[in-house]
Protein backbone atom coordinates (compact mmCIF):
# COMPACT_ATOMS: atom_id res chain seq x y z
CA UNK A 1 0.00 0.00 0.00
CA UNK A 2 1.49 3.38 -0.85
CA UNK A 3 2.02 6.21 1.27
CA UNK A 4 -1.87 7.57 2.06
CA UNK A 5 -0.49 10.53 2.93
CA UNK A 6 0.71 11.61 -0.26
CA UNK A 7 -1.53 8.85 -2.65
CA UNK A 8 -4.55 10.06 -1.24
CA UNK A 9 -5.69 13.97 -2.02
CA UNK A 10 -8.43 13.80 1.31
CA UNK A 11 -5.89 12.66 3.64
CA UNK A 12 -3.43 15.02 2.81
CA UNK A 13 -5.88 18.06 3.11
CA UNK A 14 -6.72 16.75 5.90
CA UNK A 15 -3.08 16.71 7.05
CA UNK A 16 -2.05 20.04 5.91
CA UNK A 17 -5.22 21.26 7.82
CA UNK A 18 -4.47 20.11 11.09
CA UNK A 19 -0.76 21.40 10.94
CA UNK A 20 -2.15 25.09 9.68
CA UNK A 21 -4.20 24.35 13.22
CA UNK A 22 -1.17 23.33 15.11
CA UNK A 23 0.81 26.00 13.67
CA UNK A 24 -1.92 28.94 14.84
CA UNK A 25 -2.29 27.56 18.41
CA UNK A 26 2.06 26.97 18.38
CA UNK A 27 1.66 30.90 17.38
CA UNK A 28 -0.98 32.30 20.03
CA UNK A 29 0.91 29.67 23.02
CA UNK A 30 4.08 31.59 22.64
CA UNK A 31 3.04 34.94 21.61
CA UNK A 32 0.65 35.55 24.66
CA UNK A 33 1.77 33.02 27.44
CA UNK A 34 6.02 33.14 26.47
CA UNK A 35 6.01 36.78 25.37
CA UNK A 36 8.09 35.60 22.29
CA UNK A 37 7.74 38.72 19.86
CA UNK A 38 5.08 38.15 16.69
CA UNK A 39 7.59 38.04 14.03
CA UNK A 40 9.75 35.19 16.22
CA UNK A 41 6.55 33.28 16.61
CA UNK A 42 5.64 33.13 13.30
CA UNK A 43 8.80 31.99 11.85
CA UNK A 44 9.44 29.85 14.59
CA UNK A 45 5.59 28.00 14.05
CA UNK A 46 6.44 27.90 11.01
CA UNK A 47 9.78 26.21 10.93
CA UNK A 48 8.92 24.01 13.52
CA UNK A 49 5.48 22.83 12.29
CA UNK A 50 6.80 22.31 8.72
CA UNK A 51 9.47 20.01 9.80
CA UNK A 52 7.31 18.17 11.64
CA UNK A 53 4.56 18.28 8.91
CA UNK A 54 7.65 16.76 6.17
CA UNK A 55 8.70 14.27 9.06
CA UNK A 56 5.20 12.81 10.02
CA UNK A 57 4.88 11.68 6.13
CA UNK A 58 7.71 9.79 6.10
CA UNK A 59 6.62 7.99 9.74
CA UNK A 60 4.39 6.32 7.46
CA UNK A 61 7.06 4.32 6.05
CA UNK A 62 8.21 2.93 9.64
CA UNK A 63 4.84 2.25 10.77
CA UNK A 64 4.01 -0.04 7.27
CA UNK A 65 7.35 -1.93 8.35
CA UNK A 66 6.59 -2.40 11.83
CA UNK A 67 3.26 -4.53 11.34
CA UNK A 68 2.02 -7.57 13.64
CA UNK A 69 2.67 -9.51 10.60
CA UNK A 70 6.11 -8.66 10.46
CA UNK A 71 7.62 -8.21 14.27
CA UNK A 72 6.27 -9.39 17.68
CA UNK A 73 4.59 -6.78 20.32
CA UNK A 74 7.37 -6.28 22.01
CA UNK A 75 10.01 -6.09 19.04
CA UNK A 76 7.58 -3.22 17.63
CA UNK A 77 7.60 -1.22 20.87
CA UNK A 78 11.27 -1.17 21.16
CA UNK A 79 11.78 -0.08 17.38
CA UNK A 80 9.22 2.74 17.99
CA UNK A 81 10.48 3.37 21.03
CA UNK A 82 13.85 4.25 19.45
CA UNK A 83 12.28 5.72 16.22
CA UNK A 84 10.76 8.32 18.27
CA UNK A 85 13.74 8.89 20.55
CA UNK A 86 15.45 9.57 17.23
CA UNK A 87 12.97 11.90 15.33
CA UNK A 88 11.85 14.14 18.32
CA UNK A 89 16.05 15.08 18.53
CA UNK A 90 16.20 15.47 14.54
CA UNK A 91 13.35 17.85 14.49
CA UNK A 92 14.28 19.67 17.71
CA UNK A 93 17.58 20.21 16.73
CA UNK A 94 17.25 21.18 13.09
CA UNK A 95 14.83 23.37 14.34
CA UNK A 96 16.86 25.00 16.61
CA UNK A 97 19.31 25.48 13.84
CA UNK A 98 17.40 26.76 11.57
CA UNK A 99 15.78 29.73 14.15
CA UNK A 100 19.50 30.67 15.54
CA UNK A 101 20.77 31.05 12.45
CA UNK A 102 17.64 33.77 11.24
CA UNK A 103 18.00 35.76 14.39
CA UNK A 104 21.23 35.09 15.09
CA UNK A 105 21.63 38.49 16.95
CA UNK A 106 18.30 38.20 19.68
CA UNK A 107 20.39 36.70 22.53
CA UNK A 108 17.20 36.40 24.44
CA UNK A 109 15.53 34.74 21.65
CA UNK A 110 18.47 32.34 21.84
CA UNK A 111 18.12 31.71 25.25
CA UNK A 112 14.88 30.91 24.97
CA UNK A 113 14.87 28.66 22.28
CA UNK A 114 17.62 26.70 24.05
CA UNK A 115 15.77 26.65 27.50
CA UNK A 116 12.70 25.35 25.68
CA UNK A 117 14.26 22.52 23.84
CA UNK A 118 13.21 19.97 26.26
CA UNK A 119 9.64 20.70 26.38
CA UNK A 120 10.09 20.81 22.44
CA UNK A 121 11.38 17.32 22.43
CA UNK A 122 8.88 15.99 25.03
CA UNK A 123 6.06 17.71 22.50
CA UNK A 124 8.20 15.43 19.67
CA UNK A 125 7.13 12.15 21.34
CA UNK A 126 3.74 12.93 21.62
CA UNK A 127 3.67 14.41 17.89
CA UNK A 128 5.23 10.96 17.14
CA UNK A 129 2.78 9.11 19.20
CA UNK A 130 -0.16 10.38 18.03
CA UNK A 131 1.09 10.42 13.70
CA UNK A 132 1.97 6.18 14.75
CA UNK A 133 -1.61 5.78 16.34
CA UNK A 134 -3.51 7.39 13.14
CA UNK A 135 -0.99 5.80 10.59
CA UNK A 136 -2.00 2.18 12.60
CA UNK A 137 -5.88 2.81 12.19
CA UNK A 138 -5.15 3.42 8.39
CA UNK A 139 -3.42 0.58 7.61
CA UNK A 140 -6.00 -1.91 9.64
CA UNK A 141 -8.68 -0.19 8.31
CA UNK A 142 -7.24 -0.66 4.69
CA UNK A 143 -6.46 -4.14 5.71
CA UNK A 144 -9.95 -4.72 6.83
CA UNK A 145 -11.80 -3.21 3.93
CA UNK A 146 -9.98 -5.34 1.68
CA UNK A 147 -10.54 -8.36 3.61
CA UNK A 148 -14.09 -7.72 3.21
CA UNK A 149 -13.77 -7.12 -0.67
CA UNK A 150 -11.78 -10.51 -0.95
CA UNK A 151 -14.80 -12.00 0.89
CA UNK A 152 -17.30 -10.90 -1.41
CA UNK A 153 -15.31 -11.44 -4.85
CA UNK A 154 -14.93 -15.33 -3.48
CA UNK A 155 -18.37 -15.26 -2.68
CA UNK A 156 -19.49 -14.58 -6.40
CA UNK A 157 -16.74 -17.03 -7.72
CA UNK A 158 -17.98 -19.50 -5.87
CA UNK A 159 -21.12 -18.50 -6.45
CA UNK A 160 -20.50 -18.52 -10.30
CA UNK A 161 -18.85 -22.04 -10.15
CA UNK A 162 -21.67 -23.43 -8.87
CA UNK A 163 -24.29 -21.95 -11.21
CA UNK A 164 -22.31 -23.06 -13.85
CA UNK A 165 -21.89 -26.54 -12.56
CA UNK A 166 -25.38 -26.59 -11.99
CA UNK A 167 -26.42 -25.49 -15.50
CA UNK A 168 -24.10 -27.65 -16.95
CA UNK A 169 -25.51 -30.67 -15.47
CA UNK A 170 -28.93 -29.85 -15.76
CA UNK A 171 -28.79 -28.71 -19.18
CA UNK A 172 -30.26 -30.93 -22.08
CA UNK A 173 -27.32 -32.31 -23.56
CA UNK A 174 -26.50 -34.04 -20.15
CA UNK A 175 -29.82 -35.26 -18.63
CA UNK A 176 -31.51 -36.26 -21.92
CA UNK A 177 -28.89 -37.85 -23.03
CA UNK A 178 -28.77 -39.83 -19.76
CA UNK A 179 -31.75 -40.70 -19.53
CA UNK A 180 -32.29 -41.28 -23.37
CA UNK A 181 -29.35 -44.27 -21.83
CA UNK A 182 -31.56 -45.05 -19.23
CA UNK A 183 -34.17 -45.32 -22.02
CA UNK A 184 -32.23 -47.57 -24.43
CA UNK A 185 -30.91 -50.14 -21.47
CA UNK A 186 -34.57 -50.75 -20.14
CA UNK A 187 -34.90 -52.37 -23.21
CA UNK A 188 -30.98 -54.60 -23.63
CA UNK A 189 -30.24 -54.58 -19.97
CA UNK A 190 -33.24 -52.93 -17.27
CA UNK A 191 -30.61 -53.76 -13.93
CA UNK A 192 -28.57 -51.43 -15.51
CA UNK A 193 -30.97 -49.25 -16.45
CA UNK A 194 -32.15 -49.27 -12.85
CA UNK A 195 -27.97 -48.90 -11.65
CA UNK A 196 -27.83 -45.55 -13.84
CA UNK A 197 -31.31 -44.32 -12.61
CA UNK A 198 -29.72 -44.02 -9.01
CA UNK A 199 -26.66 -42.48 -10.07
CA UNK A 200 -28.30 -39.90 -12.04
CA UNK A 201 -30.66 -39.38 -8.91
CA UNK A 202 -28.11 -39.24 -6.66
CA UNK A 203 -26.31 -36.90 -8.53
CA UNK A 204 -28.74 -34.79 -9.14
CA UNK A 205 -29.41 -34.33 -5.46
CA UNK A 206 -26.13 -33.68 -4.76
CA UNK A 207 -26.05 -31.14 -7.37
CA UNK A 208 -29.40 -29.40 -6.01
CA UNK A 209 -28.51 -29.58 -2.44
CA UNK A 210 -25.19 -27.76 -2.25
CA UNK A 211 -24.08 -26.35 0.55
CA UNK A 212 -22.56 -23.03 1.08
CA UNK A 213 -19.21 -24.91 2.76
CA UNK A 214 -16.08 -23.19 0.99
CA UNK A 215 -13.98 -26.15 1.74
CA UNK A 216 -14.38 -29.77 2.08
CA UNK A 217 -12.44 -32.98 2.58
CA UNK A 218 -10.93 -34.32 -0.60
CA UNK A 219 -12.44 -37.60 -1.17
CA UNK A 220 -15.73 -35.93 -0.82
CA UNK A 221 -14.86 -34.47 -3.97
CA UNK A 222 -13.71 -37.24 -5.54
CA UNK A 223 -16.51 -39.35 -4.76
CA UNK A 224 -19.63 -36.64 -6.38
CA UNK A 225 -17.03 -36.19 -9.23
CA UNK A 226 -16.73 -39.50 -9.30
CA UNK A 227 -20.55 -39.90 -9.83
CA UNK A 228 -20.43 -37.68 -12.62
CA UNK A 229 -17.88 -39.10 -14.27
CA UNK A 230 -19.80 -42.83 -13.43
CA UNK A 231 -22.75 -41.39 -15.39
CA UNK A 232 -21.36 -40.31 -18.90
CA UNK A 233 -19.02 -43.49 -18.65
CA UNK A 234 -22.76 -45.51 -18.84
CA UNK A 235 -23.15 -43.33 -22.01
CA UNK A 236 -19.44 -43.53 -23.27
CA UNK A 237 -18.48 -46.88 -22.03
CA UNK A 238 -15.71 -47.60 -24.79
CA UNK A 239 -14.78 -44.04 -24.74
CA UNK A 240 -13.08 -42.89 -21.84
CA UNK A 241 -11.64 -44.52 -18.52
CA UNK A 242 -10.63 -43.34 -15.66
CA UNK A 243 -8.04 -43.49 -13.56
CA UNK A 244 -7.31 -42.78 -10.21
CA UNK A 245 -3.98 -42.26 -7.83
CA UNK A 246 -4.61 -41.25 -4.45
CA UNK A 247 -2.08 -41.66 -1.67
CA UNK A 248 -4.03 -42.40 1.43
CA UNK A 249 -2.28 -39.13 3.24
CA UNK A 250 -4.38 -36.72 1.59
CA UNK A 251 -7.60 -38.45 2.11
CA UNK A 252 -8.50 -36.31 4.81
CA UNK A 253 -6.80 -32.88 3.65
CA UNK A 254 -9.37 -30.31 3.14
CA UNK A 255 -9.89 -28.14 -0.69
CA UNK A 256 -11.67 -25.67 -1.64
CA UNK A 257 -14.97 -27.42 -3.23
CA UNK A 258 -16.28 -27.65 -6.19
CA UNK A 259 -12.94 -26.74 -8.03
CA UNK A 260 -12.22 -31.05 -9.26
CA UNK A 261 -15.86 -31.27 -10.85
CA UNK A 262 -15.74 -28.18 -13.15
CA UNK A 263 -12.21 -29.88 -14.06
CA UNK A 264 -13.65 -33.65 -15.08
CA UNK A 265 -16.49 -31.77 -17.33
CA UNK A 266 -13.86 -29.72 -19.14
CA UNK A 267 -12.18 -32.81 -19.74
CA UNK A 268 -15.07 -35.25 -20.79
CA UNK A 269 -16.73 -32.13 -22.71
CA UNK A 270 -13.26 -30.80 -24.41
CA UNK A 271 -11.92 -34.50 -24.94
CA UNK A 272 -14.26 -37.31 -24.74
CA UNK A 273 -17.02 -35.06 -26.63
CA UNK A 274 -14.53 -33.98 -29.36
CA UNK A 275 -12.15 -37.39 -29.63
CA UNK A 276 -12.74 -40.05 -31.96
CA UNK A 277 -10.50 -42.10 -30.13
CA UNK A 278 -9.78 -43.40 -26.14
CA UNK A 279 -9.92 -40.82 -23.73
CA UNK A 280 -8.23 -41.50 -20.60
CA UNK A 281 -8.54 -39.51 -17.95
CA UNK A 282 -6.28 -39.50 -14.82
CA UNK A 283 -6.24 -37.74 -11.42
CA UNK A 284 -2.73 -37.92 -9.15
CA UNK A 285 -3.07 -36.85 -5.91
CA UNK A 286 -0.43 -36.37 -3.36
CA UNK A 287 1.79 -33.88 -0.93
CA UNK A 288 4.41 -31.95 -2.89
CA UNK A 289 6.84 -30.19 -0.18
CA UNK A 290 4.42 -27.88 1.84
CA UNK A 291 1.34 -28.57 -0.82
CA UNK A 292 -1.13 -31.19 -1.45
CA UNK A 293 -0.67 -31.33 -5.25
CA UNK A 294 -3.67 -32.57 -7.69
CA UNK A 295 -3.01 -33.32 -11.27
CA UNK A 296 -6.52 -33.60 -13.36
CA UNK A 297 -5.18 -34.83 -17.18
CA UNK A 298 -6.70 -36.41 -20.29
CA UNK A 299 -5.53 -36.60 -23.69
CA UNK A 300 -7.32 -35.04 -26.73
CA UNK A 301 -7.35 -35.17 -30.40
CA UNK A 302 -5.20 -32.25 -30.98
CA UNK A 303 -6.58 -31.42 -34.43
CA UNK A 304 -10.47 -30.58 -32.63
CA UNK A 305 -11.28 -27.10 -34.00
CA UNK A 306 -11.44 -25.77 -30.18
CA UNK A 307 -14.84 -23.92 -29.84
CA UNK A 308 -16.52 -21.47 -27.72
CA UNK A 309 -16.41 -21.49 -23.85
CA UNK A 310 -12.54 -23.41 -23.14
CA UNK A 311 -11.07 -22.00 -20.39
CA UNK A 312 -13.56 -19.95 -18.29
CA UNK A 313 -14.08 -23.22 -16.11
CA UNK A 314 -10.39 -22.69 -15.32
CA UNK A 315 -10.02 -19.45 -15.02
CA UNK A 316 -12.75 -19.40 -12.51
CA UNK A 317 -10.85 -21.94 -10.81
CA UNK A 318 -7.48 -19.69 -10.59
CA UNK A 319 -9.12 -16.82 -9.66
CA UNK A 320 -11.07 -18.58 -6.32
CA UNK A 321 -7.68 -20.47 -5.16
CA UNK A 322 -5.77 -16.39 -5.57
CA UNK A 323 -8.75 -15.25 -3.20
CA UNK A 324 -8.58 -18.26 -0.84
CA UNK A 325 -4.82 -18.43 -0.12
CA UNK A 326 -3.74 -15.00 -1.72
CA UNK A 327 -1.01 -16.36 -3.68
CA UNK A 328 -0.43 -16.80 -7.61
CA UNK A 329 0.06 -19.53 -9.42
CA UNK A 330 -1.24 -22.23 -7.85
CA UNK A 331 -3.11 -23.41 -11.04
CA UNK A 332 -1.21 -23.98 -13.81
CA UNK A 333 -2.44 -25.29 -17.18
CA UNK A 334 -0.10 -27.68 -19.72
CA UNK A 335 -1.53 -28.55 -23.54
CA UNK A 336 1.20 -29.80 -25.23
CA UNK A 337 1.43 -33.30 -27.86
CA UNK A 338 -2.53 -33.76 -27.27
CA UNK A 339 -1.91 -34.13 -23.48
CA UNK A 340 -4.14 -31.16 -21.30
CA UNK A 341 -2.78 -31.13 -17.40
CA UNK A 342 -3.99 -29.07 -14.80
CA UNK A 343 -1.83 -29.17 -11.93
CA UNK A 344 -3.34 -27.56 -8.46
CA UNK A 345 -1.42 -26.82 -5.84
CA UNK A 346 -2.98 -26.48 -2.34
CA UNK A 347 -1.18 -25.34 0.56
CA UNK A 348 -1.59 -26.78 3.58
CA UNK B 1 -42.94 -51.79 -52.47
CA UNK B 2 -39.93 -53.62 -54.21
CA UNK B 3 -37.11 -52.67 -52.51
CA UNK B 4 -36.14 -52.66 -48.53
CA UNK B 5 -35.43 -48.84 -47.64
CA UNK B 6 -31.78 -48.76 -46.36
CA UNK B 7 -30.83 -47.00 -43.16
CA UNK B 8 -28.04 -45.37 -41.53
CA UNK B 9 -27.89 -44.27 -37.78
CA UNK B 10 -25.06 -41.73 -36.56
CA UNK B 11 -25.20 -41.15 -33.06
CA UNK B 12 -21.56 -41.28 -30.75
CA UNK B 13 -23.41 -42.73 -28.22
CA UNK B 14 -23.64 -46.40 -28.32
CA UNK B 15 -26.76 -46.60 -26.09
CA UNK B 16 -28.60 -44.22 -28.88
CA UNK B 17 -27.86 -46.43 -31.42
CA UNK B 18 -29.27 -49.57 -29.73
CA UNK B 19 -32.37 -47.74 -29.00
CA UNK B 20 -32.73 -46.92 -32.37
CA UNK B 21 -32.10 -50.10 -34.09
CA UNK B 22 -34.14 -52.00 -31.25
CA UNK B 23 -37.52 -49.83 -32.29
CA UNK B 24 -36.32 -50.06 -36.27
CA UNK B 25 -36.22 -54.06 -35.62
CA UNK B 26 -40.49 -54.00 -36.23
CA UNK B 27 -40.00 -53.00 -38.96
CA UNK B 28 -39.43 -55.43 -41.99
CA UNK B 29 -39.44 -52.89 -44.65
CA UNK B 30 -36.47 -51.11 -43.18
CA UNK B 31 -32.87 -52.62 -43.17
CA UNK B 32 -29.69 -51.21 -41.43
CA UNK B 33 -27.00 -50.85 -43.35
CA UNK B 34 -24.98 -49.13 -40.67
CA UNK B 35 -23.90 -47.14 -38.00
CA UNK B 36 -21.66 -44.60 -37.31
CA UNK B 37 -20.28 -42.59 -34.37
CA UNK B 38 -19.30 -39.42 -36.05
CA UNK B 39 -19.56 -37.04 -38.63
CA UNK B 40 -16.46 -37.96 -40.73
CA UNK B 41 -17.48 -41.96 -41.21
CA UNK B 42 -20.70 -40.64 -41.89
CA UNK B 43 -19.94 -38.32 -44.65
CA UNK B 44 -18.06 -41.21 -46.36
CA UNK B 45 -20.59 -43.92 -46.06
CA UNK B 46 -23.42 -41.87 -47.24
CA UNK B 47 -21.36 -41.09 -50.47
CA UNK B 48 -20.82 -45.04 -50.67
CA UNK B 49 -24.25 -46.59 -49.38
CA UNK B 50 -26.19 -43.94 -50.33
CA UNK B 51 -28.92 -44.31 -47.46
CA UNK B 52 -32.47 -43.27 -48.15
CA UNK B 53 -32.78 -42.67 -44.82
CA UNK B 54 -30.32 -41.39 -41.87
CA UNK B 55 -30.54 -40.69 -37.88
CA UNK B 56 -28.92 -37.96 -37.19
CA UNK B 57 -27.86 -36.71 -34.03
CA UNK B 58 -26.28 -33.12 -33.54
CA UNK B 59 -23.32 -33.29 -30.84
CA UNK B 60 -20.93 -35.21 -32.57
CA UNK B 61 -16.63 -35.34 -32.32
CA UNK B 62 -15.23 -33.70 -35.24
CA UNK B 63 -18.09 -32.54 -37.33
CA UNK B 64 -21.86 -31.70 -36.18
CA UNK B 65 -24.81 -33.31 -37.63
CA UNK B 66 -25.38 -29.59 -39.18
CA UNK B 67 -21.86 -29.83 -40.65
CA UNK B 68 -22.18 -32.88 -42.17
CA UNK B 69 -25.41 -32.39 -44.21
CA UNK B 70 -23.46 -28.94 -45.55
CA UNK B 71 -21.20 -31.51 -47.83
CA UNK B 72 -23.02 -34.44 -48.66
CA UNK B 73 -24.11 -33.82 -52.00
CA UNK B 74 -27.50 -35.84 -52.07
CA UNK B 75 -28.73 -35.62 -48.77
CA UNK B 76 -31.24 -38.74 -47.79
CA UNK B 77 -33.99 -38.29 -45.71
CA UNK B 78 -33.31 -36.94 -42.65
CA UNK B 79 -34.53 -37.76 -39.10
CA UNK B 80 -32.83 -35.52 -36.36
CA UNK B 81 -32.36 -37.58 -33.00
CA UNK B 82 -30.84 -35.44 -30.57
CA UNK B 83 -31.20 -33.91 -26.66
CA UNK B 84 -31.25 -30.23 -27.83
CA UNK B 85 -34.64 -29.02 -28.36
CA UNK B 86 -33.15 -25.38 -29.85
CA UNK B 87 -31.93 -26.72 -33.13
CA UNK B 88 -36.00 -27.44 -34.27
CA UNK B 89 -36.11 -24.62 -36.12
CA UNK B 90 -32.70 -25.02 -38.20
CA UNK B 91 -33.37 -28.84 -38.91
CA UNK B 92 -36.47 -28.02 -40.88
CA UNK B 93 -34.67 -25.14 -42.78
CA UNK B 94 -31.98 -28.40 -43.83
CA UNK B 95 -35.53 -30.06 -44.59
CA UNK B 96 -35.65 -33.16 -42.31
CA UNK B 97 -38.36 -34.89 -42.25
CA UNK B 98 -38.77 -35.09 -38.87
CA UNK B 99 -36.95 -33.97 -35.19
CA UNK B 100 -37.07 -36.57 -32.08
CA UNK B 101 -35.97 -35.21 -29.26
CA UNK B 102 -34.51 -37.63 -26.92
CA UNK B 103 -35.59 -39.69 -24.68
CA UNK B 104 -38.49 -40.65 -27.47
CA UNK B 105 -41.18 -42.67 -27.26
CA UNK B 106 -41.69 -45.89 -29.74
CA UNK B 107 -45.29 -44.25 -30.99
CA UNK B 108 -43.10 -41.13 -31.50
CA UNK B 109 -40.76 -42.87 -33.42
CA UNK B 110 -43.47 -44.96 -35.73
CA UNK B 111 -45.27 -41.52 -36.41
CA UNK B 112 -41.27 -40.37 -37.90
CA UNK B 113 -40.91 -43.49 -39.61
CA UNK B 114 -44.44 -42.88 -41.39
CA UNK B 115 -43.15 -39.61 -42.62
CA UNK B 116 -40.23 -40.93 -44.01
CA UNK B 117 -41.41 -43.85 -45.48
CA UNK B 118 -44.15 -41.55 -47.30
CA UNK B 119 -41.52 -39.04 -48.39
CA UNK B 120 -38.99 -41.81 -49.91
CA UNK B 121 -41.62 -43.60 -51.87
CA UNK B 122 -43.46 -40.26 -53.83
CA UNK B 123 -39.87 -38.27 -53.62
CA UNK B 124 -42.39 -35.26 -52.49
CA UNK B 125 -39.67 -33.71 -50.74
CA UNK B 126 -40.76 -31.50 -47.87
CA UNK B 127 -43.99 -29.92 -47.73
CA UNK B 128 -43.10 -26.10 -49.47
CA UNK B 129 -45.27 -24.32 -47.49
CA UNK B 130 -43.33 -24.87 -44.43
CA UNK B 131 -40.18 -24.24 -45.93
CA UNK B 132 -41.62 -20.34 -46.89
CA UNK B 133 -42.82 -20.11 -43.39
CA UNK B 134 -39.59 -21.01 -42.01
CA UNK B 135 -37.49 -18.44 -43.72
CA UNK B 136 -39.46 -15.58 -41.98
CA UNK B 137 -38.40 -17.15 -38.86
CA UNK B 138 -35.65 -15.37 -37.48
CA UNK B 139 -33.75 -18.25 -35.66
CA UNK B 140 -30.10 -16.68 -35.23
CA UNK B 141 -29.49 -16.67 -31.31
CA UNK B 142 -25.72 -18.19 -32.30
CA UNK B 143 -23.20 -16.94 -34.95
CA UNK B 144 -21.40 -19.34 -36.72
CA UNK B 145 -18.01 -20.52 -35.37
CA UNK B 146 -16.39 -22.78 -38.13
CA UNK B 147 -17.16 -23.01 -41.62
CA UNK B 148 -16.79 -27.13 -43.31
CA UNK B 149 -15.35 -27.61 -46.72
CA UNK B 150 -15.42 -30.35 -48.30
CA UNK B 151 -13.10 -30.52 -51.61
CA UNK B 152 -12.65 -34.09 -52.92
CA UNK B 153 -11.91 -36.59 -50.27
CA UNK B 154 -11.21 -34.02 -48.17
CA UNK B 155 -12.99 -32.54 -45.33
CA UNK B 156 -11.29 -28.91 -43.54
CA UNK B 157 -12.69 -27.14 -40.82
CA UNK B 158 -11.89 -23.69 -40.22
CA UNK B 159 -12.69 -21.50 -37.44
CA UNK B 160 -14.15 -18.49 -38.12
CA UNK B 161 -11.54 -16.39 -36.29
CA UNK B 162 -8.86 -17.60 -38.89
CA UNK B 163 -10.94 -16.45 -41.49
CA UNK B 164 -8.94 -13.66 -42.91
CA UNK B 165 -11.67 -12.26 -45.60
CA UNK B 166 -14.49 -13.67 -47.55
CA UNK B 167 -15.02 -12.84 -51.66
CA UNK B 168 -17.62 -13.33 -54.07
CA UNK B 169 -17.82 -15.81 -57.03
CA UNK B 170 -20.85 -15.74 -58.41
CA UNK B 171 -22.49 -18.71 -56.30
CA UNK B 172 -19.51 -19.56 -54.17
CA UNK B 173 -17.76 -17.53 -51.84
CA UNK B 174 -13.83 -18.00 -51.67
CA UNK B 175 -12.90 -18.37 -47.74
CA UNK B 176 -8.78 -17.05 -47.42
CA UNK B 177 -7.85 -17.92 -44.12
CA UNK B 178 -4.87 -19.18 -42.65
CA UNK B 179 -5.10 -22.49 -43.70
CA UNK B 180 -5.18 -21.73 -47.14
CA UNK B 181 -7.99 -20.96 -49.36
CA UNK B 182 -11.30 -22.74 -50.13
CA UNK B 183 -14.52 -22.18 -52.38
CA UNK B 184 -17.56 -23.01 -50.59
CA UNK B 185 -21.30 -23.31 -51.80
CA UNK B 186 -22.45 -20.16 -50.02
CA UNK B 187 -23.85 -16.86 -50.57
CA UNK B 188 -22.61 -13.60 -49.42
CA UNK B 189 -25.71 -13.19 -47.88
CA UNK B 190 -25.61 -15.99 -45.90
CA UNK B 191 -22.04 -15.27 -44.27
CA UNK B 192 -23.49 -11.66 -43.65
CA UNK B 193 -26.50 -12.87 -41.61
CA UNK B 194 -24.53 -16.09 -39.85
CA UNK B 195 -21.30 -14.81 -38.96
CA UNK B 196 -20.54 -12.41 -35.82
CA UNK B 197 -20.85 -8.77 -36.63
CA UNK B 198 -18.74 -7.59 -34.18
CA UNK B 199 -15.82 -9.62 -35.68
CA UNK B 200 -16.85 -9.42 -39.89
CA UNK B 201 -17.63 -6.10 -41.53
CA UNK B 202 -19.06 -6.17 -45.75
CA UNK B 203 -16.70 -3.76 -46.58
CA UNK B 204 -17.44 -4.37 -50.24
CA UNK B 205 -20.30 -5.66 -52.43
CA UNK B 206 -17.95 -9.28 -53.00
CA UNK B 207 -15.87 -8.52 -49.88
CA UNK B 208 -16.31 -9.40 -45.96
CA UNK B 209 -13.35 -8.90 -44.19
CA UNK B 210 -12.25 -10.22 -40.62
CA UNK B 211 -11.74 -7.35 -38.93
CA UNK B 212 -9.00 -8.47 -36.61
CA UNK B 213 -6.70 -9.00 -39.60
CA UNK B 214 -7.37 -5.43 -41.02
CA UNK B 215 -4.11 -3.11 -40.00
CA UNK B 216 -5.17 -0.28 -41.75
CA UNK B 217 -7.52 1.74 -43.88
CA UNK B 218 -5.71 3.60 -47.07
CA UNK B 219 -7.01 6.55 -48.85
CA UNK B 220 -6.72 6.26 -52.69
CA UNK B 221 -8.46 9.12 -54.04
CA UNK B 222 -10.99 11.60 -52.90
CA UNK B 223 -13.64 8.91 -51.14
CA UNK B 224 -12.13 6.19 -52.72
CA UNK B 225 -9.90 3.54 -49.98
CA UNK B 226 -8.52 -0.03 -49.31
CA UNK B 227 -8.01 -2.40 -46.51
CA UNK B 228 -5.05 -3.11 -46.27
CA UNK B 229 -4.71 -6.91 -44.28
CA UNK B 230 -1.78 -7.51 -42.03
CA UNK B 231 -0.51 -9.99 -45.07
CA UNK B 232 -0.23 -6.44 -47.02
CA UNK B 233 -3.42 -7.73 -49.23
CA UNK B 234 -5.29 -5.09 -50.24
CA UNK B 235 -8.89 -4.86 -50.55
CA UNK B 236 -11.52 -2.45 -52.15
CA UNK B 237 -13.84 -0.80 -49.57
CA UNK B 238 -17.13 0.70 -50.74
CA UNK B 239 -18.61 3.96 -49.46
CA UNK B 240 -21.24 1.89 -47.20
CA UNK B 241 -18.35 -0.35 -46.08
CA UNK B 242 -16.12 2.70 -45.42
CA UNK B 243 -18.73 4.00 -42.74
CA UNK B 244 -19.12 0.49 -41.45
CA UNK B 245 -15.60 0.29 -40.42
CA UNK B 246 -15.44 3.62 -39.39
CA UNK B 247 -17.82 3.08 -37.68
CA UNK B 248 -16.29 -0.19 -35.85
CA UNK B 249 -13.27 1.86 -34.81
CA UNK B 250 -15.01 4.57 -33.46
CA UNK B 251 -16.00 2.54 -30.85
Amino acid sequence: MGNPFIKNIKIFTVYILIWVFISIIHNIVIVFLLDVKLEQAFTESIVYNTLYFLLGISLWYTVSYNTLENYTPVKIFINHSAAAVITSAIWVLSGYYILINIFNDDASYKTYLFNSGIWRFMIGILFYSITVAVDYVIIYYNNFRQKLFRESELNALVKEAELKSLKYQINPHFIFNSLNSISSLTLSNPDKAREMTIKLSSFLRSTLSKNEKQKSKLVEEISNAKLYLDIEKVRFSDKFEFVEELESECKDMEIPSMILQPLFENAIKHGVYESLFKVVIKLKCGPEKEYLKIIVENNYDPESVPRKGEGIGIKNIQQRMKLIYNQDNLVTVEKNNGLFKVNIFIPR
Amino acid sequence: MGQRIKALIIDDEKLARDIVKTYLGKYSSIEIIGECTNGFDAVKMISEQEPDLIFLDIQMPKLTGFEMLEIIDNPPVIIFTTAFDQYAIKAFEVNATDYLLKPFSEDRFADAINKAVKQIENKSGLDKKLDGLLKHIENREEFLERVVIKSGQKISIIPVNEIKYIEARDDYVMIYSDKGNFLKQKTMKYFEENIDPAEFIRIHRSYIVNIMYVKQIQLLEKETYNALLHDSTKLPVSKSGYQDLKKFFDK
